[in-house]
């Protein structure tokens, strides 16, 4: 067993340079694991390449995470000189085995800044660790603060206009955004709620693509079987919340429009359209028929809650979903809300009209988003809701009548006691 | 909604026999996956030896559920799954396969049976039908024969072993764990799984 410094050192560098080896072995290893192995097997490697797979025989951690973080704690004190190949190997080693030590990714950062390193390195670096650490909060930070240095880079266009028409992502970041929904996907399933997953899928959306109608629509789509089968996940559903909310924000919705909308569809489809860009225009161009799209939510809602009895996480999603309806259907003067016509820039968070606190952290996380961050806004809104005329009460009718039968049907004491809680809360909403 | 293991085991005066087993260990992590798989056996036959006859049972441990259904005639079942999969089902389930393994697998052949010896296929393609709860059973809702008041619900696996009893000797002693297992399960005992980094 290795315990002289001398031995400790070998066998790091031994370790380092043998995970060095197995990326350069095998360029698509796609998940990093520990292997339980409390003793060294005599002379043989800890790191165990499988398949795809790349795994650390857990008795080399207590020698090798101590001395690598030495290291690269040295480096930082300038008490010792590291080459960049050092540097990226050990900020490697270090961030497969912790990747919540911000110092290994900040020397990335400079290794990146400084032109030494690639940015679409660390992108595939996170995703690795991320499946064996998928919550873990640096990771994503430093994830966010790469894909802004990407997006910037070159000073590519990231939006292009058509024509008259509003403007839409390129193919690039689309395959950007394509890219960080699965990794987001991929983490959301190895750890239950994982907020930080969904977090970035929503800044994804916000900043990257902008909340594009067309990659919203898909998201909501997408995203539907895999919260129907995750229905305790509460993350997951938010992210819901926030795409309808998004739609809404996004898409013209004064009265006199819905109303012609059908008229609107049809007049658009006449545009001259380009040979290659026929299909992208017409659905970037679309009138998003909310009501419809908060109808199906609904109905998702109803169709979870019936099968699958006793989910708070269902009952909590029932009351934002009912929340926007009633928005909608009132078609209340939108103060929180104020809408960007659809031509607009990608409606940035500024078009909001949110508080100045808010619209300083365009790059920050803003999971809430919109006006539900705003305690203030929901209290005035909530006071709107209640001196609504009749329109309402045939709604909240209808809720009602659900409850009645789930109580009357259900066998589940949970199933019981959440159908009460929202019976209660639709009762303040009336008062 | 998972299902990670279906069992039929038989239960014997002092040890449950295990017959026939399916898995699905694919959302865990790579590395975990054998071991994983020697705990639900493990967990399987620890359940059924401390179930009565004609019982049926949820044990929760952390983030599973494992229902089990021990039948009069000592023939047992045991699902092992998440917590947000419809226990309902997972009974339907249990009741189907016992059903038809007691009448495809000849009684005499139980008491002395091994997975290698049990000529019972079906329940590979159970678990992963049933990984979808509604695609697999669209009739779950009428569930008349089962009444749900009548199934045990223990919150620990603890709750199922004898004063005195420890799990982790259980688990020391085992004959159906391996090394690496034992290990890997002394780390996941002593870590908050959320925050480990060994």
């Amino acid at each position: 067993m290795a315990e002289s410094t001398e031995e400790v050192a070998v066998l790091v560098q031994r370790v380092v340079k043998d995970i060095n080896n197995a990326f350069k072995r095998n360029p698509h290893i796609d998940e990093i694991g520990l292997i339980p192995c409390p003793e060294a097997r005599y002379n043989r490697s800890p790191i165990v390449l499988v398949e795809n797979k790349l795994g650390v025989e857990s008795w080399c951690v207590k020698f090798l995470l101590p001395y690598v973080h030495n290291k690269l704690l040295l480096y930082r004190q300038r008490k010792q000189r590291l080459n960049k190949d050092e540097l990226i190997d050990v900020t490697c080693t270090l961030l497969l085995l912790n990747p919540d030590f911000t110092t290994a990714w900040n020397v990335r950062k400079e290794l990146i800044l400084s032109g030494t390193l690639n940015p679409i390195k660390d992108l595939h670096l996170g995703k690795l660790a991320l499946t064996k650490f998928p919550k873990s909060p640096e990771t994503w930070i430093h994830r966010r603060w790469v894909l802004q240095q990407l997006i910037q880079e070159n000073s590519l266009p990231t939006f292009v206009k058509k024509e008259n028409l509003a403007t839409f992502p390129t193919e690039r970041v689309q395959r950007i955004v394509q890219e960080e929904v699965e990794v987001c996907g991929e983490a959301a399933g190895r750890y239950p709620s994982n907020y930080n997953a969904w977090s970035h899928r929503i800044w994804v959306l916000q900043h990257l693509a902008k909340l594009d109608i067309k990659i919203l629509l898909d998201e909501l789509s997408s995203t539907k079987h895999w919260a129907s089968m995750h229905v305790s996940d509460h993350s997951g559903f938010h992210y819901r919340q926030f795409l309808l909310k998004s739609l809404i924000s996004q898409t013209v919705t004064d009265s006199a429009i819905l109303e012609q909308s059908p008229l609107v569809s049809e007049h658009i489809s006449d545009l001259p359209k380009d040979d290659n860009e026929e299909d992208t225009s017409a659905e970037h161009h679309r009138v998003v028929d909310l009501s419809h799209l908060l109808e199906e939510e609904v109905e998702l809602s109803t169709d979870l809650i019936d099968n699958y009895p006793g989910h708070e996480t269902l009952w909590c999603h029932r009351r934002h979903v009912f929340y926007l309806q009633h928005h909608l259907n009132n078609k209340l003067p939108h103060s929180q809300m104020r809408l960007s016509p659809v031509d607009s820039n990608g409606g940035t968070l500024n078009d909001l009209n949110l508080s100045p606190a808010v619209t300083h952290m365009t790059q920050a996380m803003d999971v809430d988003g919109l006006n539900d961050s705003n305690k203030q806004g929901y209290s005035q809104e909530t006071k709107r809701l209640k001196r609504t005329p009749a329109q309402d009460s045939l709604g909240i009718e209808m809720e009602h009548r659900f409850i009645e039968q789930i109580l009357s049907t259900c066998r589940n004491v949970e199933q019981a006691r959440f159908a009460n809680a929202y019976r209660k809360w639709l009762v303040t909403l009336s008062q | 909604m998972k299902l990670y293991s279906l069992s039929v085991l038989y239960k014997g005066n002092s040890k449950a026999i295990l017959l026939k087993a399916a898995y699905d260990v694919s959302s865990f992590s790579f590395f975990q996956r054998s071991s994983v798989q020697e705990f639900m056996t493990f967990t399987s036959q620890l359940i059924v030896e401390r179930s009565e006859k004609g019982s049926r049972a949820s044990v929760k441990e952390q983030e599973y559920l494992c229902h089990v259904y021990v039948r009069n005639d000592n023939l047992a079942g045991v699902v092992i799954a998440d917590n947000e999969y419809p226990s309902r089902v997972a009974f339907t389930l249990l009741e189907k396969v016992l059903d038809e393994f007691s009448k495809q697998v000849d009684k005499i052949d139980w008491p002395v049976g091994s997975p290698a010896t049990i000529h019972y296929a079906a329940l590979d393609s159970y678990l992963s039908r049933y990984q979808n709860p509604r695609e697999a059973d669209p009739m779950t809702k009428v569930q008349a024969e089962l009444d749900e008041t009548k199934i045990i619900l223990h919150n620990t696996m603890e709750s199922l072993l004898e004063r005195g009893e420890k799990l982790d000797d259980l688990v020391s002693k085992s004959e159906v764990l391996g090394t690496q297992s034992k290990a890997f399960y002394k780390t996941a005992r002593k870590q908050n799984s959320c925050c480990d980094i060994m």
